[in-house]
């Protein structure tokens, strides 16, 4: 039972990720592969305001996701300059540096040694102790999200996004600043990322850079592509099949090292053959 | 004033090893037209095979890394008939492909891990046992002689194959315009699987030269691809020698920053330098 719960934790999480990343994906194309970068800014800041500052969780969230769209708003100004292929090497190589600087910000970051000992979330006086409390905290953050999500997508705003996926140039020519529109879903984007770091980071207590790198971004991209780009109830489902499949692998009997790369096996399969396949992913309403 | 020699003996060995990395992965570019990230993995099997012939079955150095060489050609062309071909058939956009590549690299990582376990390891039996050049007050081994001038008579005669053989020029006509080139005569399908080839073994030479010059690890190919690629987009897309230029200046840029910040950062650097040059100088300094 104990672990049903924790499986369904991460399919909380991953769930949020995947909705997040699908806003600036999905609606607007933009082929992001830094969804980790700010995923990390959020569970780093959540954990540096509990334990150094002592401030109330669900005080620290709203700051966290504050911080992380800042970051977001200014690298995406950069990167809103960019088109397809360079697009993904510029914000691939984003999350190199933010991984970076994880991990070398030793003052600050703790570095490879990581920050433990991270409270779960109280309110009133109640903890989220039990892991059963916690999920239902993360079900209500991922119904939170979920809600984001669809207000955005449904909003005039959402459209403009659509249009600017379909083609960027006419959207632009019937007087939409496609740029600012980018820019706008990229910050949501990456301040929901962080709203998923903070529930990790008081989830599992520990933080330390290897959950943030660049294999997490990929992992968080083949979730949407596998669910379907542009699709809400993709992006869960993408989640929720990629989190339950290595654990399937793990039942069959695979040592825990191999069962860790077994899950990179099949996630890069699930890519290759989806590319080959079906693009669209399972529910996709766009294709790349 | 050593250090400064040193550093710049440094940035010589790393610009040849990167311009290797660039060498193969430009060469598939321009036939191809997509950023084939699956040569990072290409590289890393080229480096593991020699591994596993030089230390596991005791082969003598030379065979084992002809063998390693090979094995990186031949995988890189099965990669390519498998997935790529399929997906050009289906007219595949650049970003699938890119997609479908990074489930190649994830893939092919992560069965290098399980059959060779994620450690570090090194490729030399004798480690420190190499000679040892003094270059005016600074330090080369013997291996990083050898493989500076093994990378530059590549990068020449590969130079020279491209400029006066009809091969050259068929690689040329296909990257110009694949249609006309068929009309002409030109079985690009097949000479695309030839590039395949020899791109790959250049990958699996870069990954070797690595695995000599430090060590071997499962995720080296993408350390080694994604150097491959800031150098290649530095030097302009698809320009062999802009490539091996801009190898040689990534190389000092992050010499000479790791002088300043220190060896930790090294990544961050790279991926600067990259987003710079996406900003500034998307065609990269000698445009095609």
């Amino acid at each position: 039972m104990e672990y049903l719960v924790h499986i369904a934790v991460l399919i909380c999480i991953y769930g949020i990720l995947g909705l997040s990343l699908n806003l600036a994906v999905g609606q607007a194309g933009l082929l992001s592969v830094t969804h980790a970068a700010f995923y990390g800014i959020g569970a780093y800041v959540v954990a540096l305001l509990l334990i150094a500052v002592g401030l109330n969780f669900f005080i620290a969230v709203p700051i966290a996701m504050i911080l992380a769209g800042v970051v977001a708003l200014a690298v995406g100004v950069v990167f809103s300059r960019l088109r397809e292929v360079y697009y993904v090497f510029g914000t691939l190589g984003f999350n190199i540096i933010a991984y970076s600087v994880f991990l070398n910000w030793d003052s600050v970051t703790r570095g490879p040694l990581g920050i433990p000992g991270i409270p779960r979330p109280e309110i009133f006086g109640f903890r989220f102790g039990e892991n059963e409390f916690f999920l239902i905290l993360a079900t209500i953050f991922l119904a939170i999200t979920y809600a984001v999500c669809q207000f955005v997508t449904s909003s005039s705003f959402g459209r403009v996004l659509r249009a600017i996926r379909e083609d960027e140039e006419v959207t632009s020519v019937f007087g939409y600043a496609t740029h600012y529109h980018k820019l706008a879903v990229f910050v949501i984007s990456g301040m929901l990322a962080a709203f998923a770091g903070t529930l990790f980071a008081t989830y599992i207590t520990f933080i330390d850079p290897s959950s943030f790198n660049l294999n997490e971004s990929i992992f968080i991209l083949a979730i949407i592509i596998l669910g379907g780009l542009a699709s809400h109830r993709g992006a869960i489902l993408g989640a929720f099949l990629l989190i339950i499949l290595p654990e399937a692998l793990r039942f069959v009997g695979f040592p825990s090292d191999v069962a860790a790369q077994m899950r990179q096996v099949t996630y890069g399969l699930i890519l290759i053959l989806l590319m080959l396949y079906r693009p669209q992913g399972i529910w996709g309403e766009f294709r790349m | 004033m050593e250090i400064a020699v040193q550093i710049a003996l440094n940035a010589v060995i790393a610009g040849a090893l990167y311009s290797l990395a660039a060498l193969g992965f430009n060469l598939v570019y321009n036939t191809a037209r997509f950023f084939d990230l699956g040569y990072g993995a290409v590289a890393a099997t080229g480096a593991y095979a020699v591994f596993y012939f030089y230390k596991t079955l005791q082969f003598d150095l030379l065979s084992s890394i002809a063998l390693g060489i090979l094995i990186a050609g031949a995988l890189g062309f099965l990669i390519e008939k498998v997935v790529y071909r399929q997906l050009r058939a289906r007219k595949a956009s650049q970003t699938v492909l890119l997609i479908a590549s990074l489930g190649v690299l994830t893939v092919v990582q992560a069965i290098i891990a399980i059959i060779f376990s994620s450690q570090f390891q090194t490729l030399s039996r004798n480690i420190g046992a190499s000679r040892i050049y003094n270059v005016y007050g600074g330090v080369m081994t013997e291996t990083q002689v050898i493989i500076l001038c093994s990378g530059l008579s590549i990068m020449t005669a590969l130079g020279i194959i491209l400029r006066y053989t009809l091969f050259g020029k068929a690689i040329k006509a296909v990257a110009d315009d694949e249609e006309v080139a068929q009309i002409v005569g030109i079985n690009s399908e097949r000479l695309i699987g030839i590039v395949f080839f020899i791109g790959s073994a250049i990958g699996g030479i870069a990954g070797i030269a690595v695995g000599f010059d430090t060590g071997i690890q499962p995720t080296m190919g993408m350390t080694l691809l994604l150097s491959g690629v800031v150098a290649a987009i530095i030097g302009g897309m698809g320009n062999v020698y802009g490539g091996v230029i801009g190898a040689f200046l990534l190389a000092a840029i992050e010499n000479a920053g790791v002088w300043y910040l220190s060896g930790e950062w090294k990544a961050a650097i790279a991926f600067a330098i990259l987003i710079l040059f996406l900003l500034f100088r998307p065609q990269g300094l000698f445009q095609k």
